[in-house]
């Protein structure tokens, strides 16, 4: 059904829109004829296929909920440029709700964050992954002397690839500690 | 759900409710928070005729589209299934054959639902007897019916008795095991079932495997470490085998016991430090202990890709480490959907800024710790390796090892083929075509083999294990009061060598129950029993003899090692109905509950808590956010179409109090604490409770937190987190909170 | 199949289906990056919250035939394709918001930035054909967005919409998508060819 649309908007607007620069005032009222004639320069065909030439489609899965809707990422240039359509995917049919249909922003919000950082005197301040992560271990190391390994909660995630989510219980295991748990517990 | 018929999982898929005639929805509210899968429903609708039955406290999105809608209220499922069931039964509607055959302990259920007449049912839930007997008539009758929950049944000191009681429904009426039928719980987060099977808990290891010293003994021979060694990591042999503290109420680990908190019991210390990996822990109950439990770390670690709350929660001043994690379109890996069926996710891009991908950060933590060799080791073991290939060794390390719910089939070649070609399978059963001929979409697990195509359809026994037929587990023992617990004669998976029940496969009974004999090569490589037989000996011979390696067993009504042995009515800690609070309390206290005592009894007779707050109050998700929402109050779209946080509530209520449409409210807990929203009139909630996202932070007990925020972190939407006024309560299982049936009070602001 | 110079391009959203997800308001913001509280397609809930008189409906332009915003624009700054596609000039439009009063949907959107910045004048739905600008050239995508139809794509609305409840294309091609949907009811989840069973039996 919809493929059928979309075959023909493929096969006959697609081109044809192309050639709107000529053909857009009609008899159906539009009075105002197309006035800009400077720009019909003639598209080059990866042009009319892709407006993000060079770019190539990767197919992801969106990671809002668990249904497991398709997702294809445009990617220029190492680059997140669109969000299409992923039509004919088994589950999802290229459906999206309103989280999924703005996945993209998942990566390129500008309130992500962009450094490691460290409250110190209650305030902010930026350091490099080295230096975070010997600090942390330093004190993961002296707890797990002291206290014992037991001090240590870890709270994983079900927003994790399955082997990621794999790889942190392994974590605790050998941390020595049963305190892991994750969101299926709320 | 596990503790029923084997394992705690959706049975069907999304596309299989296409061929449902009925669907009862409990405490979910797909429209909303699975839309994609809720075009199935509304397919199945448009089809099939299906009738969709809405059993909600709050008028929701897909009671919108419901045919009937049950207005129940709060924490009150277990009467209204009781009350379905006393119809059921009473009518001769449930499917005897089937009971008989794959049910034990269906009898005293039976008893239990004489008890729930519909004027009874009436006086409890709040639906009008002639509307339960209208529905119950209607699902009764149009099999096969689909039954879907989510955390409606589940966030309630009771959850785990719901979440057994609908199962029993469902095999009452011989829905299991069909098509168009099954109880088919929709998960949260993308990969919530994967997370959980592989077992970010404190209670079991990845696989359910559990945390007796032979799981240990099993995990440490797999990962290819010394298990003694292991075992010197923990305090000691003891600790290895305690359940650890969950994500409910680690902040009471940190408490220790002071200040009336409850007591706790972890191995001689309280905790000292947090590590957090996309976790919105400002999304979970009792915000103002989380808040106490985060000032009294030593350190706090948090991972994210956008700033997680907590950082912003807490008033601690040092050692509070926020680390850029890189999402998941920078870096690749498999995600099990709801229906056990595992998509394998590409890499987009490479992490921006500086962020980095979440397991670089704990092997680079690993290495520091000094354990990165015997960490990274099960992935070099297949092959005999010198090095590993993230993620795709872990993805076979993985498959290696858990046999308990067939993850051998998921190698990561095999998933990626399914991800290249997702277009040549069948929305609706998830049959491949062409070359994917033999294979269900996602080979959803369990997949025995690594020539096994998947089983969309747990406990079908009209096809052959090979084809993902089976019955339900042989995980109980074999009898229990003198009653075989194995299943009926002729309930055999089609094409098995046997035709009736047997046991869980073993190296001791394979011989017999396969009727075959193994070679002496065979004999000398085969493991123990199925869920450790790495060389798959044991599943491979089943599937030649249409044998499901778990048995063949009958699902239980009846769990005895519970506190109730079939599943009861007990009143929320915190009920509006007082005299019912009586005739039907809460559990004992529970001391050691995941290392801290909970309250049951006491905290329910503490005083009469619907005296002073007389109205309900209900959480819940919007469309455009899950979860914390972090993420999604990070992107200006979705924060634009719910830019503040609110409370809707019915003119009628808001009346009462002065409190006027789009004006401030406070609304207050039994806990002491209090937020301020906006007030939102609205008609799906009747005049004794409010509804209340569960997506912001950002603002605590009126204050506007934004200050502590680092410069250029701070979402587009923030406000107050309705966790901060859910109420004490946990469940006597699994202890998730009990955020679904809570008590409160409200002022005009 | 109509030749595609018969039938106009036209929306549709089906009431039965639309679950008020706003996955194609959010897909058209972010496809076309427009500025927030900028809303070329919304999501409208009538009677929410009442049993049996709830319903969601999408409405953007709906791209008339006679249009309103076309006949009264001082500046004549719309035209109207072959295709049906109603669309402006955002270099002529000068933001007197008169075509919000003769438009019957509240299509027009005016951008608080002013005629200068991101979006231009007046900003409506282009059902993702862009605008008088060369195609696909920086210049179209900064003032319109997106040229899918240009690319052969589907808008981006209906292609994500999570229950295709909304629906574009050809008018005809549309009333055939919904008429089989009607006459599939109580059908059964079958992909095959509706009406054969019921007429041949199990022969076929």
């Amino acid at each position: 059904m919809l493929a059928n649309t979309y075959e023909r908007l493929k096969t006959q607007i697609g081109r044809r829109s192309f050639m709107k620069m000529a053909a857009v005032a009609t008899a159906a009222g539009a009075t105002n004829a197309f006035a800009n004639d400077g720009v019909t320069r003639a598209a080059t065909q990866e042009e009319v296929k892709n407006p993000f030439p060079g770019s190539t489609s990767v197919k992801t899965i969106c990671t809002a909920c668990s249904v497991g809707c398709g997702i294809i990422a445009e990617v220029q240039n190492g680059v997140w440029v669109r969000q299409e359509v992923a039509q004919d995917h088994p589950i999802s049919l290229g459906g999206h709700c309103c989280k999924g249909a703005d996945m993209i922003d998942m990566v390129r919000s500008e309130v992500r964050l962009k450094h490691p950082m460290v409250k110190e005197a209650g305030k902010w301040k930026r350091l490099s992954w080295d230096d975070a992560l010997d600090r942390i271990a330093t004190k993961l190391k002296a707890s797990h002397e002291t206290a014992g390994p037991d001090s240590a909660m870890f709270l994983g995630s079900a927003k994790m690839s399955t082997e990621q989510a794999y790889y942190f219980r392994k974590f605790a295991a050998m941390y020595g500690t049963n305190n892991i748990d994750h969101q299926a517990r709320i | 759900m596990a503790n029923t018929w084997g394992y705690g999982a959706m049975t069907n898929s999304l596309g299989d409710i296409q061929n449902a005639k009925a669907i009862i929805i409990f405490g979910a509210n797909p429209a909303v928070n699975h839309p994609v899968g809720f075009q199935h429903f509304l397919k199945a609708k448009e089809r099939n005729n299906a009738k969709i039955i809405v059993i909600d406290p709050v008028f929701t999105k897909t009671a919108a589209k419901a045919d009937h809608y049950c207005q129940v209220r709060p924490g009150t499922d277990i009467p209204f299934m009781y009350g379905m069931l006393h119809l059921i039964f009473k009518n001769g509607w449930h499917d005897e054959k089937f009971i008989s055959d794959r049910v034990y302990g269906m009898e005293d259920v039976m008893e239990e639902a004489k008890k729930w007449n519909p004027k009874k049912v009436e006086d409890v839930t709040g639906v009008p007897a002639d509307q339960l007997i209208q529905v119950t008539t209607l699902y009764a009758r149009s099999t096969p019916g689909t039954l879907i929950w989510a955390m409606g049944l589940t966030q309630h000191s009771n959850g785990s008795s719901n979440t057994r009681l609908a199962p029993i429904l469902q095999l009452a009426l011989g829905n299991m095991g069909v098509e168009g039928g099954g109880t088919n719980i929709l998960r949260g987060h993308d990969n919530v079932q994967g997370a959980t099977d592989m077992a970010c808990l404190s209670d079991t290891l990845p696989g359910y495997y559990g945390l007796s010293d032979g799981a240990w003994q099993y995990f440490a021979s797999s990962w290819g470490v010394d298990y003694e060694w292991l075992s010197g990591r923990f305090k000691s042999k003891e600790w290895m085998g305690k359940k650890g503290f969950t994500l409910a109420r680690w902040w009471a680990g940190v408490l220790d016991g002071k200040d009336g908190n409850d007591q706790i019991h972890n191995a001689g210390t309280n905790l000292k430090n947090l590590f957090v990996m996309g976790n919105g822990i400002t999304s979970i109950a009792q915000q103002a202990k989380v808040k106490e439990g985060l000032d009294n770390l030593d350190m706090i670690v948090l991972c994210d890709p956008f700033v997680n709350e907590a950082a912003i929660l807490t008033d601690k001043q040092d050692d509070v480490f926020i680390l850029p994690a890189a999402t998941q379109f920078e870096t690749s890996g498999s995600v099990t959907a709801t229906n056990r069926s595992v998509q394998w996710r590409n890499k987009v891009v490479e992490p921006m800024y500086e962020s980095k991908t979440d397991h670089d950060i704990m092997f680079e933590l690993a290495k520091r710790l000094g354990f990165y060799d015997e960490y990274t080791a099960g992935m070099k073991i297949k092959e005999n390796k010198q090095d590993y290939t993230w993620p795709e060794d872990a993805t076979d390390e993985i498959a290696r090892i858990i046999k308990t719910i067939g993850l051998t089939g998921w190698t990561a070649k095999r998933i990626k083929s399914h991800n290249e070609n997702w277009h040549m399978f069948d929305q609706i059963s998830g049959r491949g075509y062409g070359k994917m001929k033999g294979e269900y979409y996602g080979l959803p697990w369990p997949a025995w083999t690594e020539t096994h195509g998947g089983s969309p359809l747990l406990y079908n026994i009209n096809r052959s294990v090979a084809e993902g037929g089976m019955g339900f587990r042989n995980r109980f023992g074999l009898e229990h009061d003198g009653q075989d617990l194995l299943a009926g004669a002729g309930s055999a998976p089609k094409g098995s060598v046997q035709k009736d029940g047997y046991p869980e496969i073993t190296a001791v009974n394979i011989e017999e129950v396969l009727g075959i004999k193994l070679t002496a090569d065979e004999k000398k490589r085969i493991g123990k029993n199925w869920k450790v037989d790495t060389s798959n000996i044991i599943a491979e011979k089943c599937m030649e003899q249409g044998i499901a390696p778990y048995g063949n067993a009958k699902a239980r009504a009846k769990v005895w090692t519970f506190p109730d042995q079939i599943p009861m009515h007990r009143e929320p800690l915190h009920s509006p109905r007082s005299d019912l609070a009586k005739e039907y309390p809460s559990f004992d206290d529970k001391e050691n509950h995941f290392r801290v005592d909970t309250k049951y009894i006491s905290k329910q007779t503490e005083q009469d808590w619907s005296k002073d707050f007389p109205i309900n109050l209900v959480t819940g998700r919007l469309v455009n956010m899950n979860g914390a929402g972090m993420e999604n109050r990070a992107s200006k779209y979705l924060a634009a179409l719910t830019p503040e946080m609110f409370c809707s509530i019915n003119p009628d209520l808001a009346g009462k109090y002065g409190i006027r449409d789009g004006s401030m409210m406070w609304i207050h807990s039994p806990e002491g604490t209090k937020i301020k929203v906006k007030a939102k009139y609205s008609h799906s909630v009747p005049e004794d409770r409010i509804f209340m996202p569960f997506h912001f932070a950002g603002h605590f007990q009126g204050e506007d937190l934004s200050h502590k925020y680092p410069k250029g972190t701070k979402p587009y939407a923030i406000g107050e987190s309705a966790n901060t006024v859910t109420n004490y309560g946990y469940d006597i299982v699994t202890q998730i909170p009990e955020t679904k049936g809570g008590l409160c009070r409200i002022e005009f602001a | 199949m109509s030749d595609i110079g018969n039938a106009r391009l036209k929306f549709y959203c089906d009431e039965h289906r639309c679950i008020s997800c706003d996955g194609c308001s959010v897909a058209c913001a972010e496809a076309h990056e427009l500025p927030a509280n900028i809303n070329r397609r919304k999501v409208v809930t009538m009677n929410e919250g009442i049993f049996g008189l709830e319903y969601s409906l999408s409405i953007a332009c709906m791209h008339c035939t006679d249009a309103p915003c076309e006949q009264v624009c001082p500046t004549d700054c719309f035209y109207i394709r072959e295709d049906g596609i109603v669309l402006h000039d955002k270099d002529k439009c000068i933001g007197c918001a008169y075509c919000l009063y003769a438009c019957p949907f509240g299509a027009p959107q005016f951008p608080q930035d002013g005629a200068f910045s991101i979006k231009g004048v007046m900003d409506k739905c282009t059902m993702c054909a862009g605008g008088p600008e060369e195609t696909n050239s920086d210049k179209e995508r900064e003032l319109y967005g997106q040229n899918r139809i240009a690319e052969g794509k589907v808008p981006v609305c209906a292609a994500m919409c999570s229950t295709k409840a909304l629906l574009v294309g050809d008018s005809a091609e549309i009333s055939d998508i919904y008429r089989e949907r009607v006459l599939s009811i109580g059908h059964g989840a079958k992909t095959q060819p509706y009406g054969w069973s019921t007429a041949y039996g199990s022969k076929i």
